[in-house]
């Protein structure tokens, strides 16, 4: 391993040195574009050579009637299903203002509702039958079925958008049905009007055909920008409407920085304690294997495990917890948005620290009973994170001294500090910066207007102190 | 000789590790180590290290910075060799062109980590070199081909650059051109000086940027 990181182990690397070379003479980018060009040859010759030994001619003429006009076969069936859709659609509306008349005496309020759910449904069966003919790409909009509760259910079906466009498009379908009909008939009507209808002679013949083929080749035209008409108007009458959208999209950009938060913070805890303690581990080992005239240093070895029990036990607490976040679904059963932790969650950390031996207390003040919810949310977060960071960097660096922990709100502010005893461990080091996340808790405190302080303390401890605004842009 | 070393990290337990893990080494002393950034340019500039091995979020002066003040305190020495706990490539392209040497992966075994110290002090050859041209090629915008921006290189030169550009040592290099790792050296040599380049990472980007390589 040695060798091949160094890359001077050159017994080992002559023989792939000649390999290696026409690649980077060809500065990078030849041998990716010389393996897709090869593989791209490869394929023509499969494809293409294979037909013309087989005689089949049905997937042939197959392919050249879609080479000419590619899903044509689906936009066939979807004018000709037009026609007795826009029939069932015609009898839709019919119900709704039958149903509609009826409210006037009393009892049609039922059946409107029934017609405007039909219509709904009618809007999916569409909305599928759009995408497999025309090849349109139409986002699904809301369910109304998933909406708890009846009432919430006729309230949404009624005041939704979607619900009256869906209508909107079923009329619509009616009109373009209608219009289809018109076209097919009235084509229908001059074709055979044309063959049957006049006097065949040599001179009229050709003429006539002609006159017959562009009846046939209009009708086709006009079928053809109908079909287009529908492509066009389906994703704006059919898809999710613009509020849906918007609503969806501030979802998934909500999950994407809740995902990024979780990162950092997996970042910042489980993988800088997993390294220190990994680094820690590797320095034990050598210190207990004699080599030479090194001597072997039980004392630092045994600290070092304790350095590493430390880090395992805030990581596992701190795996806990995004665990337990990551497990969470909500009523629908989708995973439930990142749960940052609040200052109810303190409690909690500093038992896990006691546990540890770190004798740490947790004074609040200025938050009644009931009154957390005044303090944002993401303040409450930035204030947990300052607490377990302080707490924890006691924990690495100080041994097991007094420690208190306090979140004060006062004028307007959060004061969040964790300060210890003196160091019991004797040969821990107060030097600056503390554990990573200082840093990084530093920068959040200030991108919320608020300042975050960290040094030794008078009574010869440590003292991390966060001053954060309560109006502040957390 | 022994190489200098200056550990630059603001966990106290990452520099106690490494102190013992590289002092274990014959060849390699500890001559200090610094929490934050501002700390590192004190204690370098006091401690003369060869080897400045730096992690990359730190507070007051992050590791990035701190490596661009040293490269432009003197271009010589200390060569930058960055510790990163994750591979994220952004720190990583800013730290190399910020002028570090090298970077090496905190979790990585101690035999590749002290084998990328002794690489980047010799420069014989780039730390991680298939990583290491990745991360570059990727990262610098492309240009048109051509080598229009850099200096008059002989073609021997030019070739000697391709293949530096390739992640190659001077041995491998060497034995590809059918020449004498002393004749390998003096070419790299020429063509670090005639682009300005403080070591072979620098000469990469340099061969990126230019668009005489193109990722």
């Amino acid at each position: 391993m040695a060798a091949s990181l160094a890359g001077t182990g050159s017994g080992a690397d002559h023989p792939t040195a000649p390999t290696r070379l026409p690649r980077a003479g060809e500065a990078g980018s030849a041998p990716a574009g010389e393996s897709r060009g090869a593989a791209g040859g490869q394929d023509h010759g499969m494809s293409w050579t294979a037909p013309t030994h087989a005689p089949a001619l049905a997937p042939r003429v197959r392919a050249l009637l879609a080479a000419a006009r590619p899903g044509w076969p689906g936009r066939a069936l979807y004018v000709l299903a037009g026609l007795p859709l826009a029939v069932l659609y015609s009898a839709l509306f019919i119900g709704l203002v039958g149903s509609v008349v009826a409210v006037v005496y009393g009892i049609g309020v039922l059946l409107v509702l029934q017609v405007l759910a039909v219509a709904r449904g009618l809007g999916g069966v569409e909305r599928r039958l759009a995408r497999t003919l025309l090849g349109v790409d139409i986002p699904d909009g809301e369910r109304v079925r998933d909406q708890r509760g009846v009432v919430r259910r006729v309230r949404r079906l009624v005041l939704a958008a979607g619900t009256w466009r869906a209508l909107g498009w079923l009329g619509a379908r009616v009109l373009l049905g209608a219009a289809m009909f018109a076209t097919l008939v009235f084509g229908l009507a001059a074709f055979v009007a044309l063959g049957w209808e006049t006097d065949w002679t040599v001179v009229t013949t050709l003429p006539l055909l002609l006159l017959m083929a562009l009846v046939v080749c209009l009708t086709l035209l006009v079928l053809e920008l109908l079909v287009r008409l529908t492509a066009a108007a389906a994703p704006r009458l059919l898809g999710a409407a613009p509020e849906q959208r918007i609503a969806a999209l501030q979802q998934s950009s909500r999950r994407l920085a809740d995902r990024q938060r979780l990162a950092r913070d997996l970042h910042d805890t489980i993988g800088h304690a997993l390294t220190a303690s990994l680094l820690q581990a590797t320095a034990a080992r050598r210190t207990l294997t004699p080599a030479g005239d090194r001597p072997v240093q039980p004392d630092f070895a045994r600290q070092a495990l304790e350095h590493i029990e430390t880090n395992t036990r805030t990581a596992l607490s701190e795996l806990d917890r995004v665990l337990s976040v990551l497990r969470t679904v909500d009523a629908q059963g989708d995973p439930a948005p990142f749960a940052a932790p609040t200052l109810a969650d303190l409690d909690d950390l500093l038992a896990g620290l006691r546990d540890g031996g770190l004798p740490v207390a947790l004074v609040v003040d200025g938050i009644g009973e009931g009154e957390l919810g005044e303090v944002p949310a993401g303040l409450q977060e930035l204030a947990y994170r300052v607490v377990q960071e302080g707490t924890t960097n006691v924990l690495r660096h100080a041994g097991c001294p007094l420690t208190v922990a306090q979140v004060v709100r006062v004028d307007g502010l959060l004061v969040v500090r964790v300060c210890n005893e003196a160091a019991t461990q004797l040969d821990a080091r107060p030097g600056p910066g503390g554990g990573r996340g200082l840093a990084g808790l530093r920068e959040r405190a200030a991108a919320a207007g608020g300042t975050l302080t960290a040094g030794p303390s008078p009574s010869g401890g440590f003292e991390v102190c966060a001053t954060l605004p309560l109006s502040g842009t957390a | 000789m022994t190489l200098r070393l200056l550990l630059v990290d603001d966990d106290v337990l990452v520099r106690s590790g490494l102190r013992v893990i590289l002092e274990s080494e014959p060849d390699l002393t500890v001559v200090g180590d610094a929490g934050t950034g501002r700390e590192a340019l004190e204690v370098a500039a006091r401690t003369d290290p060869d080897v400045v091995l730096m992690d990359v979020r730190m507070p007051d002066i992050d590791g990035i910075a701190a490596t661009a003040a040293l490269v432009a305190r003197d271009p010589r020495r200390p060569r930058v060799l960055v510790l990163t706990t994750f591979e994220d490539d952004d720190y990583l392209f800013r730290s190399l062109q910020a002028g570090a040497s090298g970077f090496a992966l905190k979790r990585s075994d101690p035999d590749e980590l002290v084998d990328a110290i002794r690489v980047v002090a010799r420069g014989a050859s780039l730390v991680l070199p298939d990583l290491t041209r990745r991360l570059i090629a990727s990262h610098v915008p492309t240009r048109p081909r051509g080598a229009a921006a850099l200096p008059e290189l002989t073609g021997r030169e030019a070739d000697v650059l391709r293949l530096v550009a390739g992640g190659l040592s001077n041995a491998e290099i060497a034995a590809g051109l059918h020449l004498s790792r002393e004749t390998v050296k003096t070419h790299v040599s020429s063509v670090l000086l005639k682009l300005g380049a403080r070591d072979r990472t620098q000469a990469v980007i340099a061969a990126y940027e230019s668009g005489f390589m193109t990722p």
